[in-house]
């Protein structure tokens, strides 16, 4: 965009200067305002937007006026682009003479010098207009503002005490633009002539800013950006921009590329195989297409010639020769494009305004301005009929924009027919045929007014176009419901859409979700305007995905529609599979559209082109077509933004337009990791390698930390010992480690601002070790990158760690043990393995099963905790623990234990009185357990008095450790609420069972603490 | 029952091992008042069975009646509501729980649980004892925002709480925290006292130890209490009675690091590299602390290494599990560490052998 503006900064410059002459001359009248250079000293930052008008000097009648641009003042300002750009746009399209095509910044220094020396004398006659920033994009429109930032106001303010007042006399109404525009042009197309004196130092440099992204010339060693012939390497960044894996060429821009006549290969297919001399292969492809010749990749009976300079035998190489296709070295290629130069070189003189292009050495960048330029760089022998050339051709093409600014390509080429839908024609027939037999389907069936009409289920009522945009789901609903005579009537995001008012069956009207109800609802409506047919009506409900928070209860509200519609509804969204839209899909036949390809749209674009006057390159357009992704909308305003500056489009217009511009596009994680460890992951610019990396943020680490090893780095040069290699990658996985301390701090402390740093260390530095061919450490293993690992590692680990809990808390719960998680893990784990396992090894049935499960029974193991020991005790490579164990006694094992668990009243928290809940919710027990604590106070009094005598007991139990102590009795009252009853509980079965005294101390506390007293009471059935 | 529960002392009489803290702590205790307690030590060295047979002798067998819960804590953040799930065993005069079980977000279990657990006094006015004790597990967990939190708490609920933290490096406690505690150590038995220890359980099992034989599993325990009384009764399970030559097992995953170390030391490229990281993975898998496993194999690669490479690789050792501890994904360091290891020892060997 900036460049675009610069553009416009130029022309405006350019217009100036040229009218300056013809003013001086024939209008002495004129007036010039001007900057002083002090002025542009007193910009302070803190500088407020404001803007002047200069209405200078009136041509005749028409109101013309003078720009005066100050380009300097614009750079210093630092003036926001968008502010900038809604002033320009008008003028960009206006002014596309050219003769003011782009001049160069310098220019403006020049005037500004100028303009200084004037600077008195002008001043004071100038008629000024200060107006805000907001102002201007009104007055956008209107002919000729010229503005300025400026300081200069101050002391200029008295002028402008009413600014519009005073603009309003010279300012033509807005209707008359495209006049204006005339006219302003022609007094500079006039003065061109002498212009082209003026301006011949600077035109060369002027250049460049406008055409920065392109190539450098080879031999020219000046920066002709515009000028494509030349190939050397270093002007331009596209060789960044190769991602083949493959070597360089030997001779890598040493050649000179050729230049030939336009369409010189045209008609010619190609097949590029293996490293050429000295083009990079896209180079070579972007030659060829530029040529007109068309590149495929493989090699068929219709490829002309097969380019390649060394015969390295591969598939293409033999498949030529099957076939008989004959070799072309890269030097033929040249010698090719170079024949064809000469024989067209002398015709151009009486050409068209192209003529004076292929002068310029038959330059593929055929902008008119450019040409133009060239004309008056090259020689002064040829300048006054040149600018004859240019000022008829800019007529021709003024006219053009005349009758083409009036209405946007988009709308002027938008589909009449079905048939000119490009793309997705089955799509368009079957949307055809469910508008017509809707009808007959949903109506007539009914036939009664009211109610609902339940027609076969297999119908739907609605239908839903999806697809990406631009790609002519809203046309195609509007050109075929035109096509069957339906009056289409559109709702879009713009309208409010939101629940309609609960009253509409009474036919209240109101907001436009009210009338849409009402339409839909009431078929008479339709009658209106022609009673003999039936209701014409359907109702494009656009943008249904669009649907948000303004319009509440849209989409059910809809489906409402849909059900007691009588009229057909066509909704269209992009994205089917949005979240809002999941009900809706029930009731729609669903019409998924898809982009079209890029022959069906190149073929379209260059229908429209050749009906705008415009020479395009077919291999030009299915380019655009590409660059698009199929939205061919967006071609149609690039092709009709090309077309307002250049009438040839070529291909490399194309690549250099939308290189810039080009759509984003997703990349998924696996791409962008391919890319940064590509075996050019180490040419691309440092902003590729930000987006790669952030396209996913969370996986694209993930996924470079499962593979970096897999990588050769090819950085590293020659390396038999393999150290550069292992330590490259103890760099990059020192790198990796650092990403996760960054991670780390964006996500526990939230740091978002770090997330590019992230990025770096985690992705962009590994790749930056790594890249390089990839190899496979396994056999077997397949040579694509692996899915990062740690994810699927990390939620086994949590699960077993919660696992490993659970087995911790039982262990706690059964008092038996007071340790912690990692103790369990690291010291006892072997032991209770040992313990459970080793028995059902060596001794009898029987007594193994008896021996584990009392073994289960004093730690209050579960069967799933046995499981769990077994489980994080395997380790890959080492005998499974339970190898040995014979299923028979496995299955003994369980048996045994179930029958016990019959016993078990209480066993631990989570076990209690949960039948057929295998793993309860720990939440849940606690849930359960609460509401008997609370209940338990009014039974306190008739179970106090077992309680004691268990208590007493119990003191006597301890009496060796506390000896005497009237403590524990008190403790136990306080302890009384918890627990009696399950405690109760406890004594019919515990103590009827056991003969063997149980520390009362563990059976006082269930209750709540459940599991505490599970193990205990547990243990004591045994 | 294990041996290693069955003879753990109950009380501080009955403590052999550090009986001279033990009677320390007795006379600490008997004493009305106490301050806050910091016990740190290696594992296995008998901190936690201090700390129980103390607070047995603060409050009498009550303390013994335990329970286990799992609460869950809502806690209001200012921005969210956050629930926080915590296991803690308490009796009517103890709680003890481990802070760090609740992650990043510890802090909040500091500020918010703790603190209304200081903040309530015994309900029990008549008992000899006016305050509650808190154990808290594993403090040099802790993030530092928690252990910051928790200075205040310790002054401002003095009155009501005594502290006893647990945990067995003090220096990754705060500064601030360790100087409002006394602080015990707990060293890590002697070899002699485990041989001791040993002894005796075997006096009580009625075995026949082998001469020797005690003294082995002593050595092989790492001066790990816990660990050598398991591994004692882990060769009982294995076989009996002893034999004097008798291999006491390797614990699993301690085996399954020292493979990982022979590997390291047998090849370095990038395929062993690769191999490490499943066997890593392998490790983690089975809930083994990252820590453990690096510290192992620190101690594995250190015992075949050249002299000259000792100090740089113990460096890397710890810078790598220094940022392990920053980090939340513990494979990428310990994987840092191993390929900073085969770079380091592959030029060395390059030089060195050509």
């Amino acid at each position: 965009m900036s460049s675009d503006i610069r553009k416009w900064f130029m022309k405006a410059q350019g217009q100036d200067k040229s009218a300056k002459p013809s003013g001086a001359a024939a209008a002495p009248e004129k007036k010039k305002p001007v900057l002083s250079i002090p002025e542009k000293k007193a910009a302070a930052p803190s500088l407020r937007l404001t803007w002047v008008l200069y209405p200078v000097a009136i041509h005749d009648s028409c109101a013309h006026f003078v720009v005066v641009q100050t380009d300097g003042m614009f750079l210093i300002f630092a003036i926001p682009v968008k502010v900038a750009s809604c002033d320009h746009e008008p003028f960009a399209r206006k002014k596309t003479s050219k003769y003011f095509g782009s001049k160069a910044e310098k220019d403006s220094d020049v005037e500004m010098a100028d303009a200084a020396v004037e600077k008195g004398t002008d001043k004071s006659a100038t008629k000024r207009k200060l107006q805000k920033c907001s102002n201007e994009l009104n007055d956008a429109s209107k002919p000729l503002p010229s503005k300025r930032p400026s300081k200069d106001v101050e002391d200029d303010d008295d002028d402008f005490v009413s600014p519009s007042k005073k603009k309003t006399p010279v300012k033509p109404p807005p209707t008359k633009k495209p006049k204006v525009a005339s006219n302003v042009e022609a007094p500079g197309k006039n003065t061109g002539a002498d212009d082209g004196e003026d301006e011949d130092g600077m035109d060369e440099d002027a250049k460049t800013p406008s055409k920065g992204a392109g190539r450098g010339r080879g031999r020219g060693g000046r920066g002709t950006g515009g000028a494509p012939a030349g190939r050397g390497r270093g002007g331009g960044g596209r060789g960044f921009m190769n991602f083949g894996e493959r070597k360089d060429p030997p001779h890598k821009g040493e050649k000179e590329v050729p230049e030939g006549a336009p369409d010189c290969l045209s008609g010619l297919t190609f097949v590029i195989s293996g490293t050429l001399d000295s083009l990079e292969r896209e180079e070579a492809t972007d030659l060829i297409k530029r040529y007109g010749g068309r590149v495929t990749g493989s090699i068929s009976k219709k490829t002309s010639y097969l380019l390649a300079d060394e015969d390295i035998g591969g598939v293409k190489s033999n498949k030529a020769k099957d076939l008989g296709v004959p070799f072309l070295t890269e030097d033929g290629l040249f010698d090719l494009i170079r024949k064809s130069k000469p024989a067209k070189a002398p015709a151009d003189k009486h050409q068209n305004n192209n003529s004076s292009e292929k002068l310029q050495k038959s330059q593929a960048k055929s902008s008119p301005a450019k040409v133009e330029k060239r004309a008056e760089a090259s020689a002064d022998k040829s300048i006054t009929s040149k600018s004859n050339i240019a000022s008829a051709s800019s007529n021709i093409q003024k006219s053009k924009n005349v009758d083409r600014g009036s209405m946007q390509w988009t709308e002027k080429y938008r589909p009449k027919v079905p048939n000119d839908i490009v793309g997705n024609q089955s799509m368009v027939k079957q949307l055809h045929d469910w508008l017509k037999s809707w009808d007959a389907q949903f109506l007539h069936s009914g036939q009664k007014g009211k109610g609902k009409k339940q027609t076969d289920s297999g119908a739907k009522k609605a239908v839903l176009l999806s697809g990406p945009p631009g790609i002519g789901k809203t046309t195609t609903a509007k050109v075929v419901s035109q096509m069957l005579g339906l009056q289409a009537i559109e709702v879009n995001a713009s309208d409010s859409r939101g629940k309609a008012d609960s009253k509409i069956e009474k036919g209240v009207g109101g907001s436009t979700s009210n009338s849409i109800k009402e339409l839909i609802s009431n078929a008479t409506l339709n009658y209106s305007d022609n009673r003999s047919k039936h209701p014409k009506a359907v109702l494009i409900m656009d943008e249904v995905d669009g649907m948000s928070a303004g319009d509440r209860g849209g989409v059910a509200d809809l489906i409402a529609s849909i059900k007691i519609s009588k009229i057909p509804i066509i909704c269209i969204c992009n994205d089917r599979y949005s979240q809002k839209l999941k009900s809706l899909v029930n009731y729609c036949l669903m019409l998924n559209f898809r982009k079209p390809t890029k022959q069906q749209m190149g073929k379209r674009l260059m229908e429209i082109a050749k009906k705008e006057g415009i020479q395009a390159q077919e291999n030009a357009m299915e380019e655009l077509a590409e660059r698009v992704h199929g939205d061919i909308r967006m071609a149609l305003n690039h092709l009709q933004y090309m077309s307002l500056s250049q009438s040839v489009v070529k291909y490399d217009d194309i690549r250099e337009r939308l290189n810039s511009s080009a759509k984003d596009e997703d990349i998924s994680p696996f791409t962008a990791v391919d890319k940064l460890f590509g075996f050019n992951g180490g040419r691309l610019r440092m902003d590729e390698r930000i987006d790669f990396g952030m396209s996913d943020p969370d996986l694209v680490p993930l996924i470079i930390q499962e593979n970096y090893i897999n990588y050769r780095p090819n950085t590293i040069g020659k390396d038999e010992s393999g150290v550069k290699r292992m330590n490259a990658l103890a760099r990059a996985a020192e790198s990796i480690a650092d990403g996760d301390l960054v991670n780390v701090q964006i996500r526990r402390y939230r740091q978002w601002q770090l997330s590019q740093a992230a990025c770096f260390a985690s992705s962009i530095v590994p790749a930056a070790f790594m890249h390089g061919n990839r190899e496979i450490l396994e056999a077997g293993e397949r040579n694509f990158n692996r899915f990062g690992g740690w994810l699927g590692k990390y939620s086994t680990t949590n699960k077993n760690k919660r696992l490993l809990e659970d087995v911790h808390s039982h262990i706690l719960a059964s008092q038996q043990a007071n340790l912690d998680r990692e103790a369990l893990r690291l010291d006892y784990l072997s032991l209770l393995l040992g313990q459970l396992t080793d028995p059902l090894k060596t001794m009898p049935k029987d007594e193994a099963v008896h021996k584990v499960v009392e073994f289960m029974d004093t730690y209050s193991l579960s069967q799933e905790d046995f499981d769990t020991i077994v489980e994080i005790s395997k380790f890959k490579g080492h005998p499974s623990p339970m190898d040995g164990v014979q299923s028979a006694v496995k299955s003994a094992l369980t048996r045994a234990y179930k029958q016990g668990s019959s016993s078990r009243v209480v066993r631990a928290a989570d076990l209690i009185n949960i039948p057929g809940m295998k793993k309860p919710l720990k939440k849940r027990v606690a849930a359960i357990l609460e509401p008997v604590e609370e209940s338990l106070p009014e039974e306190n009094g008739a179970a106090s008095a077992e309680a004691e005598e268990e208590d007493s007991s119990d003191s006597e139990n301890n009496d060796e450790l506390v000896p005497g102590n009237p403590t524990p009795k008190l403790d136990l009252q306080s302890d009384k609420k918890k627990g009696i009853q399950v405690q109760l509980d406890l004594k019919s079965n515990g103590n009827g069972s056991s003969g063997k005294k149980a520390p009362a101390v563990r059976s006082k506390t269930p209750g709540s603490s459940g599991k505490a007293a599970g193990g205990s009471a547990g243990k004591r059935k045994r | 029952m294990l041996w290693v529960d069955k003879y753990r002392p109950k009380t501080l009489d009955k403590v052999t091992v550090h009986d001279q803290v033990a009677q320390n702590l007795r006379k600490l205790v008997s004493e009305q008042d106490c301050p806050h307690l910091l016990f740190y030590g290696a594992s296995g060295s008998g901190k936690k069975t201090l700390i129980l047979a103390l607070i047995k002798q603060m409050f009498g067998a009550g303390a013994e009646k335990v329970k286990l819960e799992n609460k869950t804590w809502k806690i209001d953040t200012g921005t969210r509501t956050l629930e926080i799930e915590l296991a803690m065993l308490s009796s009517s005069h103890h709680v003890e729980m481990n802070p760090s079980d609740a992650g990043f977000q510890d802090r909040y279990v500091v500020q918010e649980v703790i603190k209304e657990m200081a903040k309530n006094r015994p309900i029990d006015a008549k008992g000899k004892r006016a305050f509650k004790v808190l154990v808290l597990n594993e403090v040099d967990k802790l993030s530092r925002e928690a252990q910051h939190s928790l200075r205040r708490t310790m002054e401002k609920y003095s009155s009501s709480c005594r502290l006893i933290l647990c945990c067995n490096s003090s220096s990754k406690v705060t500064e601030a925290v360790r100087s409002r505690c006394l602080n015990v150590r707990v060293n890590a038995p002697s070899e002699d006292q485990i041989v001791q220890v040993l002894e005796f359980i075997g006096k009580k099992e009625n075995l026949h130890l082998p001469p020797g034989f005690a003294a082995r599993i002593a050595a092989q325990s790492n001066r790990n209490l816990r660990r050598a009384i398991l591994f004692f009764e882990t060769c009982k399970v294995q076989q009996y009675p002893f034999t004097s030559n008798q291999v006491v097992p390797p614990l699993d995953w301690e085996q399954y690091v020292s493979e990982i170390a022979t590997d390291i030391l047998t090849e370095q490229s990038p395929k062993r590299l690769y191999a490490v990281r499943q066997k890593f993975y392998e490790l983690l898998v089975n809930c083994i602390p990252p820590e453990s496993i690096l510290k192992k194999l620190l101690a594995e690669l250190l015992r075949k290494l050249d002299a000259d490479l000792k100090h740089e690789i113990c460096h890397w050792a710890a810078h790598y599990e220094h940022k392990m501890r920053l980090g939340s994904k513990a494979i990428f360091h310990l994987e840092a560490f191993v390929a900073k290891f085969m770079s380091v020892y592959k030029e060395f060997l390059v030089a060195t052998f050509g």
